[in-house]
């Protein structure tokens, strides 16, 4: 059954799933910072508000995610940040996240750059954890 | 073509005055790895080459003009590379993730050394001007390198 993106059960859905995957577990090993995710707002996506979607990862395991405000998510040692549709895009594997950095379509502003280099399979695994947790989204209902 | 006032410390400059989001994450990732490491300031201070880099499935590409302790990042090919390494995205990525291990060797018998070798052989990581340049380019990878 399909669940509201970015809702606290999709956040639940998304935590199980990286704590199934044997691929994140291993390649974000020794990982030890909080990542925000910031959704922005689009209205005319049915996506009134901002949300930030706040992840408790340590050495290749999901601690906790949590959805909330854009701040909260700022407030992380890593920030990344991107519209609604683009963030849909990542979920639905029509934009790998790391074309969209390199692209500009989804931006990190803040935290150390060679780090989350050295985690790019961690954050691609990631991705593909998003990919398995069925969405129900808001300019689609 | 602005350039961007260049300050005493500044290491990496940018030759457009909008960088794209390619050049600026690669002019980031070099100017934070030669600040945070030493010998990879030492390998800054003494290459001067201009290299290439094509991502492949965003068609986009940055050249880097290594100026021995200065770059200067240009949006797109520029003419006169010494190296042009084109690639995927991810690949392009997992060439800064190469260990470098005995004598300053990049290390390709690791699993990601394995995955950029086997992209090489087939094709999918191309490297040109690589006859004559080994040497430049194992600096370049030393530069880049976040392993």
């Amino acid at each position: 059954m399909a669940i509201e993106a970015f809702s606290d059960q999709w956040a639940q859905q998304f935590k199980d799933e990286i704590n199934k995957s044997s691929v994140y577990k291993s390649a974000a090993k020794g990982w030890k910072w909080k990542v925000g995710l910031v959704i922005e707002a689009e209205p005319d996506k049915n996506f009134p508000e901002s949300k930030g979607v706040v992840m408790d990862l340590f050495d290749g395991a999901a601690r906790d995610i949590k959805i909330g405000s854009a701040d909260d998510a700022r407030a992380c040692d890593f920030v990344i940040v991107g519209s609604y549709t683009r963030w849909k895009q990542v979920a639905t594997k029509e934009l790998d996240a790391t074309k969209g950095m390199l692209q500009g379509k989804l931006g990190l502003k803040k935290g150390d750059l060679p780090t989350i280099v050295r985690y790019t399979k961690a954050s691609q695994e990631m991705t593909e954890c998003t990919t398995r947790v069925p969405v129900q989204w808001p300019d689609e209902s | 073509m602005a350039r961007r006032k260049l300050t005493p410390k500044q290491t990496v400059e940018y030759a457009d005055s909008a960088p794209s989001a390619f050049a600026s994450m690669l002019g980031g990732l070099i100017e934070a790895n030669v600040g945070s490491r030493p010998e990879k300031q030492k390998d800054f201070d003494s290459l001067e080459a201009r290299v290439g880099i094509w991502v492949t499935d965003i068609d986009e590409g940055v050249t880097l003009d290594f100026q021995k302790g200065h770059l200067v990042v240009h949006n797109g090919l520029w003419p006169k590379r010494d190296i042009t390494i084109r690639a995927e995205a991810g690949t392009v990525m997992n060439l800064s993730n190469l260990k470098i291990g005995l004598f300053g060797m990049p290390v390709y018998y690791d699993e990601v050394g394995r995955e950029v070798a086997g992209k090489l052989v087939r094709g999918k990581l191309r490297i040109e001007g690589l006859l004559g340049n080994l040497a430049t380019l194992n600096t370049v990878t030393r530069i880049f390198s976040v392993a």
